[in-house]
């Protein structure tokens, strides 16, 4: 096979388009850690949850993209609202090994529910865009590829905005950066929690829907894809945003590009290998921790 | 006492081929026995150390490979290929555990969980090597002095010593001053900086001790299934560690030994439904930690305390 | 007297603030040193970095005589300088006897197969510090106390434990990080005899204190510290009188305090 340039740029594309759409995963996870100090297990079921709710809602919509993503977030933003409001309002900042263990049972419960009620049968998801692209070249992008990087990219913009610039933004950082002196000027740690763990979950349905056209859709599609967020949020360094972005879109262009020249285990892998090599290194990862940054 | 009271049900336990001819009862018994001993490894690291490691999913798998492509590819014995899965696990556990007990507790966790995510892909994708999703069928069963363990009731008495023998050490480790060490970092860890003690040490050898035990305990498994795939490396099994020791009571030796034989018995009463099942699996996990974050143990052990409290007032 | 502890220009800032600004002191075998200071002059920063817990950007630590600058904390704990913490730090689940023989354990020769396998040397070890634990249970006071788990202590209890751990191994120096903030006014008096008792015994201290009585009543020799420097060193009757130290801590001048006490009077 002849490597040239048009070939490594549809990689890069599609690792791009990748990465975006991990990062969308792995930010959530950061917002959630930076502002609760827990680990949510169950996030890459609330990513599966988005996706099934995609699968559902199309035909609904009479195959309809936007209609069917909004409906789809909205889900799983209802999800993050009611598993925080049952189960992760209980829990203190320092129970970390409880939050994970919580977590992971609401994760298993989740992934055989649907699983009981939908069957593990892989789902096909068809949209009003079917598999048109866009051509430049000998490039070819399919469209839900397009939009899925596109919609990544809005929410980062729109994220980086409410983080920077809006009160419940500040009232985050400042939970994150110094829990205490929060508390002190009268910020509301639940309130923020809650809206932090929506906000997240949002993210999060957004990915699986995004996701969803893209790839097949079964009950374990979150799991696959949490762990590899979780490494992303440890290499980027916990809490950080900008890293989990960074780690994310990183992790996703050299997936693309293992996956063109060598085995597809090696692409799968690559991850953890990095992730250890980077703990051996840096054991506070790339970014250094410290509050939460966003810029 | 509680040792008395082990060596009574240790014993009972020995008997059971002979009281029942059912080799369905023999079967979950020796899960019962396997899953004990890995719960046991579980609790050194969690319960003793404090190190909530989903590590043991993998050591559990490599534990298995090792022992079936000693057997299979290697042509060594079954007990050989226990001996190398508990010595491969000791050292790829002190390879790795030293990265990742070096961060902080957060990126521990996640860090053993992506390892054991990487095992599985190593058991799916290492074709050559583990014939992937094929996986490894007709593992011979075991043979010893002429006798060969092919029976459940004779393989049950094989994994019954296997069981007394590593739970026996586990405890000589876990009520030494070790033990009490472990405790002592997970407690507070800048106090037994303050007291001289360096927790490194004990931290890795409480990982990779627990690491080998699991691996020999996956090594036995594998031989009982007859098989190993990568569905082997299956998270249901690490949910079942985890279930044992936090219902028994992670950091109490005896409970959790306890609650493994108990709840081992629970995947075979739930036959009906492997969803189902692992719903209720979930279930239990998230009410244990909302009603009982100690377990059984933990929360007689509050109750003790607080009618001391209530003398000493 | 020979010093058993002496630090030299220690440094350290966190994020371009001076936290210690080069402080130099010494404290003498069988003596009870005080360092005082306001809140913000470094005290806990000194006391952090000499026993290994913060890492110092330049200066020199000597323990009875061996450099132990930018050592590990447990290395230094091991060459003979056991501290306290300021917020009491006990193993609340375990027993008061298992909180005392860990402090010890690092200090006797058995090693982790003598453990395992409970040999001679090891129960030798076991008997020794027993009889050490018994003896400074009966010192603070809280024989009762010796079987049950910490954890039910009181907070001014577990201070006399963490006290009691810090001398289990015979150590050559103890510091002690605040050793009666947030004790009950009554007890300080059973401590301060305790402390007198043991330096007697040879203990040397160095202690760490807001509570000015109590440091004067006790201490042989205090150095203050004021905004990451030492400020003055003597005994306690001079720190007393020392105008520096009134305004360092009072923010007055001695013509203030004097009007002020005119005016009490």
């Amino acid at each position: 096979m002849a490597i040239d340039a048009s070939y490594l740029l549809q990689l890069m594309l599609n690792g791009l388009a990748l990465g975006l759409l991990y990062a969308l995963i792995a930010v959530g996870l950061s917002l959630i850690f930076g502002v609760m100090e827990i680990i949510n297990f169950a996030h890459g079921e609330l990513l599966m949850l988005g996706a099934f709710a995609m699968t559902f809602a199309l035909p609904v919509m009479g195959l309809l993209y936007w209609p069917a993503l909004a409906a789809a977030v909205v889900v799983a933003m209802l999800a993050g609202l009611v598993i925080y409001e049952i189960l992760l309002a209980r829990l203190r900042p320092d129970e970390f090994e409880r939050s994970i263990l919580i977590t992971l049972g609401l994760s298993i419960i989740l992934i055989h529910t649907v699983q009981y009620f939908f069957t593990a049968t892989p789902r096909m998801v068809d949209t009003q865009y079917g598999f048109a692209g866009i051509e430049i070249g000998s490039i070819r992008l399919t469209w839900t590829r397009v939009i899925g990087a596109a919609v990544a990219i809005v929410a980062f913009a729109g994220l980086y905005l409410t983080l920077r610039f809006t009160q419940f933004g500040r009232s985050m950082r400042a939970i994150a950066q110094n829990r205490e002196a929060a508390l002190m000027v009268g910020i509301r740690p639940r309130t923020v929690a809650r809206n932090a763990m929506i906000l997240a979950t949002g993210l999060c349905g957004l990915a699986g829907a995004a996701l969803a056209p893209i790839q097949l859709v079964t009950p374990y599609m979150g799991q696959f894809l949490i762990f590899k967020a979780f490494a992303l949020v440890i290499i980027g360094g916990l809490g950080s945003i900008p890293g989990a972005v960074a780690a994310a879109v990183a992790l996703g262009l050299l997936e693309s590009w293992i996956g063109g020249f060598f085995n597809a285990a090696w692409q799968e892998g690559a991850v953890f290998v990095i992730m250890i090599v980077v703990l051996m290194v840096r054991p506070d990862g790339l970014f250094k921790r410290g509050g939460m940054r966003v810029g | 006492m509680k040792l008395a009271t082990a060596l009574v049900a240790a014993l009972v336990l020995a008997a059971l081929p002979s009281i029942t001819s059912s080799n369905y009862i023999i079967g979950v018994g020796i899960s019962a026995l396997i899953f004990t001993v890995a719960a046991a490894a579980l609790n050194l690291v969690y319960g003793f150390a404090g190190l909530l490691s989903f590590a043991q999913l993998g050591f559990w798998g490599i534990g298995g490979y090792a022992a079936a492509l000693t057997v299979m590819t290697f042509g060594g014995s079954f007990w050989q290929g226990i001996l190398w899965a508990a010595l491969l696990n000791g050292a790829i556990a002190l390879l790795v555990g030293y990265p990742m007990l070096r961060t902080n507790r957060h990126a521990f966790v996640i860090s053993t969980l992506t390892f054991a995510l990487l095992v599985t892909l190593v058991a799916r994708d290492w074709v050559s090597l583990t014939r992937g999703p094929l996986g490894i069928p007709n593992l011979p069963p075991p043979h010893a002095f002429g006798l060969r363990f092919d029976t459940p009731a004779k393989f049950y008495w094989l994994v019954w010593v296997f069981t007394v023998t590593t739970i026996s050490f586990l405890y000589a480790l876990c009520s030494s001053r070790i033990g009490r060490t472990l405790v002592a970092i997970k407690q507070n860890e800048p106090l037994t900086r303050a007291q001289g003690i360096s927790p490194m040490p004990y931290k890795l050898a409480a990982f990779a001790l627990s690491a080998a035990i699991t691996g020999a305990a996956g090594g036995v498994y594998c031989f009982n299934l007859r098989i190993i795939d990568p569905t082997f490396l299956d998270f249901y099994y690490m949910q079942t560690f985890l279930i044992i020791v936090i219902i028994g009571g992670a950091g109490s030796f005896w409970a959790v030994i306890a609650s493994g034989m108990a709840l081992s018995a629970l995947p075979e009463v739930l036959r009906f439904s492997d969803d189902l099942r692992m719903i209720i699996y979930g279930v239990i996990l998230v009410a244990a930690m909302f009603v009982m974050p100690a377990g059984v143990a933990g929360w007689l052990h509050e109750r003790r305390l607080a009618s001391m409290r209530a003398a000493l007032r | 007297m020979t010093a058993i502890l002496s630090v030299a220009g220690l440094r350290k800032s966190y994020a371009g603030v001076h936290a210690l600004d080069g402080v130099t002191f010494e404290v003498e075998g069988g003596s009870i040193t005080g360092l005082i200071g306001p809140n913000g002059s470094g005290k806990s920063t000194a006391i952090d970095c000499i026993s290994g817990f913060q890492r110092l950007d330049a200066g020199t630590v000597t323990l009875a005589g061996s450099d132990v600058t930018g050592r590990p904390a447990h290395r230094i704990a091991r060459a003979g300088l056991m501290r306290t913490f300021q917020t009491v730090r006990v193993y609340d689940r375990l027993s008061l006897a298992d909180n005392l023989a860990i402090a010890a354990q690092q200090f006797d020769p058995a090693t982790w197969a003598d453990e395992f396998l409970r040999t001679r040397r090891y129960r030798q070890a076991v008997e020794a510090s027993e009889r050490r634990a018994r003896e400074l249970v009966e010192l603070i006071g809280l024989e009762r106390y010796y079987g049950a788990e910490a954890g039910i202590l009181s907070y001014g209890q577990k201070k006399l434990v963490a006290l009691a751990a810090a001398l289990m191994p015979h150590p050559k120096i103890v510091v002690l990080d605040e050793p009666v903030a947030g004790v009950n006014p009554s007890r300080i008096r059973e401590i301060e005899v305790a402390l007198q008792q043991l330096n007697e015994a040879g203990e040397t201290f160095l202690i760490v204190e807001h509570n000015v009585e109590f440091i004067t009543t006790l201490c042989h020799r205090v150095i203050v510290l004021e905004q990451g420097r030492k400020l003055t060193e003597g005994t306690a009757a001079e720190i007393h009188t020392d105008p520096r130290v009134l305004e360092a801590y009072l923010g007055m001048t001695p013509e203030m305090v004097e009007a002020e006490m005119r005016g009490a009077a």
